[in-house]
């Protein structure tokens, strides 16, 4: 792999002659052509009157020229999803793969949803009561979060000792995990939702808290990544892992490390979630793996491992909000926007392929 | 219904042997709410009658494993098959499987498109689709007119899945209620699909909201979707007295939100009266009785002035 070597391990460096800027920038130009298609959009389609998308010159309803509003729900969309994107970033950047994350949350959330429940709804008893009868209810809400991120980092450890010491591929580890755990959450209350969490749980993910988690999170993350051992050994695995191996880096540990994390995230996610939305289903999180992978793409995040950034991929779960509000304020008809969804992302993929080969070369 | 359970009664009396009838039942997803409770209101029901067994599959939204599942009832001979279709435009394959076999077969809850043809020994345990999403509609057009905006009214329609004829069918219900004169003043901004999904159904609204259009109503293809519309809203400091929402289902969640005021209305659709009533239709067929092909359990409106009669029903 010549391309490889050209970046140095752990893909932040790279040579200042070929290159032109970090493959973040790439990432964010397409962002903000994204943007100003829908804004042009906006202006030529005849049914939109010339509206904005990001802008509202209508100074009655905020005090900004900016819509404050669209811009919040474009954040706040995709934050959820990006917490797990985070994790799913470093397991990618490792050489790895975590299919297992999407069904995870909905197992996750039922299991601490069970933990934060209410035991009174208007006085009632609550009528979607896990265990109805002899449960422990209106627990404190660390209890709810220390079950969720030892189920998270139970499952984790599953799936990072298996794909590390047995040496299964981890798109089968994790794909085998991705049913177990839709299993797990249909199994916990014989696929009975679970709502009305206790008011402390129910502020953990009220109004803008996911994004304030997502942030706090990533910027955890991003410091990881680039500052520490944790992730200067993140990278070197996925560069090389035999190269890694004879320099002295504890590969099997690192990677139930790494797989862990992930869970953990997903688990975390999953209580964001299901917090947001004051309940819990055994169908929760559909296609959120394939949504975090794809976040983690469209940023730049090379699913050969090794290369990649945390910033990519705060990035790529930007392009995937504007895109996804971009849809709503153009009113483009449902049936479309899968289509579109997927054009997107793989035509962005494309362009940064295609970028990095000449930068290269 | 009534006739039906005699049927069943009769039939269980005359046969004295201690022949116990096996039924297998496809469900088209565990983890949907509303399949829930009929699935629980199968089992339990199957639980109270002495001779009947019932094997419960999950059929995971995919139309060819369902396919699978029916042929493999067949290969272990049970004596009847319930089918919660996947895709209703695919119970050809399943009606021909059963019936070369001679095996009965029930649909339920999802009208099977060759509902006109089916063969002898099948049948088809429902509600009304039409009757859900018009009677929420109507009760939504009545509750504006009520607030004085008989002079134009602005709503959205928050749409299922589009593969499914429930959701297809209750948009069309909306459609058709908001063409008749009565209540052509409602203007419908936008329509999307939230996938049934609270979540989607929350960030759809909130995204509605920003484009700064006011509206008056939300038309839900289903509860959950309801209360994501009224998360998201109350999120953004709209006032609920304002704003009608209506679903379709009368799920838990959806009763304690027309309690507190939120919801406006939503539709009871007896889940476990179908899924009991399937299992009545399939343990008849089985003994050799006859049942009606189509068996209906009607819906019923879900308002503040009645909700006490629902809280115990889903």
């Amino acid at each position: 792999m010549a391309n490889q070597t050209q970046h140095g391990i752990g893909g932040l460096t790279y040579d200042k002659s070929k290159r032109a800027w970090p493959n973040e920038a790439n990432v964010f130009i397409a962002l903000v052509l994204i943007i100003l298609a829908f804004e042009a959009l906006g202006q030529i389609l005849p049914y939109m009157d010339g509206q904005s998308m990001l802008f509202d010159f209508n100074l009655n309803r905020d005090d900004t020229i900016l819509n404050m509003a669209r811009i919040k729900i474009i954040i706040l969309q995709v934050s959820i999803i990006g917490i797990i994107a985070l994790g799913v970033t470093q397991v990618i950047v490792s050489g790895g793969i975590d299919l297992s994350s999407g069904p995870l949350v909905g197992a996750a959330a039922m299991i601490v949803m069970s933990f934060g429940q209410t035991a009174l709804v208007n006085g009632n008893p609550n009528p979607s009561a896990a265990f109805a009868g002899d449960w422990a209810f209106d627990l404190p809400v660390i209890l709810p979060i220390l079950v969720g991120l030892a189920f998270g980092a139970f499952i984790g450890s599953i799936n990072g000792s298996l794909i590390a010491y047995t040496r299964i591929p981890p798109f089968i580890a994790t794909l085998g995990m991705f049913l177990i755990c839709r299993g797990i959450a249909q199994w916990w209350t014989k696929g009975q939702p679970i709502s009305f969490p206790t008011p402390q749980y129910a502020a953990l993910g009220s109004g803008m808290m996911p994004v304030v988690w997502f942030a706090l999170l990533a910027v955890v993350l991003f410091l990881v990544m680039k500052y520490t051992v944790y992730g200067k050994h993140t990278y070197a695995i996925g560069s090389n892992e035999d190269a890694a191996r004879m320099s002295g880096i504890n590969v099997k540990r690192h990677k139930v490390l790494v797989y862990m994390i992930a869970s953990m995230l997903a688990a975390f996610a999953a209580i964001v979630l299901s917090s947001k939305n004051l309940t819990a289903q055994a169908g929760m999180g559909q296609f959120y793996e394939l949504y975090a992978i794809a976040m983690a793409v469209i940023g730049g995040v090379s699913l050969t491992g090794g290369r990649g950034s945390i910033v990519g991929t705060v990035l790529g779960a930007m392009v995937f909000g504007v895109i996804q509000s971009g849809f709503t304020f153009i009113k483009l008809d449902a049936f479309y926007q899968l289509m579109a969804m997927g054009a997107i992302i793989i035509g962005a993929v494309v362009l940064d392929q295609y970028r990095q080969q000449r930068g290269t070369r | 219904m009534k006739k039906t359970f005699i049927a069943a009664g009769i039939a269980a009396l005359m046969t004295t042997s201690a022949m116990a009838e096996t039924v297998g039942v496809t469900i088209a997803r565990f983890d949907d709410n509303f399949l829930t409770v009929m699935r629980n209101g199968m089992t339990e029901y199957a639980d109270t009658l002495a001779d009947v067994d019932l094997v419960v599959e999950d059929a995971q939204d995919d139309v060819a494993r369902q396919l699978d599942q029916i042929n493999n009832f067949i290969a272990s001979g049970v004596d009847a098959i319930i089918v919660n279709a996947v895709d209703t435009n695919a119970t050809e394959a399943m009606t021909q499987a059963a019936a070369s076999a001679g095996v009965p077969l029930v649909y339920v809850n999802r009208q099977p498109v060759n509902m006109d043809t089916l063969p002898e020994g099948q049948a088809f345990v429902a509600s009304n689709e039409i009757e859900s999403g018009t009677l929420a509609a109507f009760e939504a057009c009545q509750l504006l007119r009520a607030a004085g905006l008989a002079g134009g009214a602005n709503g959205y329609i928050l749409m299922g899945q589009l593969s499914n004829q429930a959701a297809v069918q209750r948009t069309k219900d909306v459609d058709d209620v908001i063409g008749m004169d009565m209540c052509n003043f409602i203007n419908i901004i936008d329509r999307q699909t939230a996938e049934w999904s609270r979540d989607r159904a929350a960030d759809l609204v909130t995204n509605w909201i920003s484009s700064g259009e006011d509206f008056d109503v939300i038309f839900a293809n289903n509860d959950e979707m309801a209360i994501g519309a009224i998360n998201a809203m109350t999120a953004a400091g709209i006032d609920m007295g304002d704003v009608v929402v209506v679903g379709v289902d009368a799920t838990q969640d959806a009763l304690v939100a027309i309690a507190n005021g939120d919801l406006d209305a939503t539709v009871f659709q007896d889940a476990a009266g179908q899924g009991s009533g399937s299992v009545d239709a399939a343990v008849a067929l089985a003994r050799g009785e006859a049942v009606d092909q189509q068996v209906f359990i009607p819906f019923q409106l879900v308002t503040p002035a009645n909700l006490s009669d629902f809280t115990d029903r889903n």
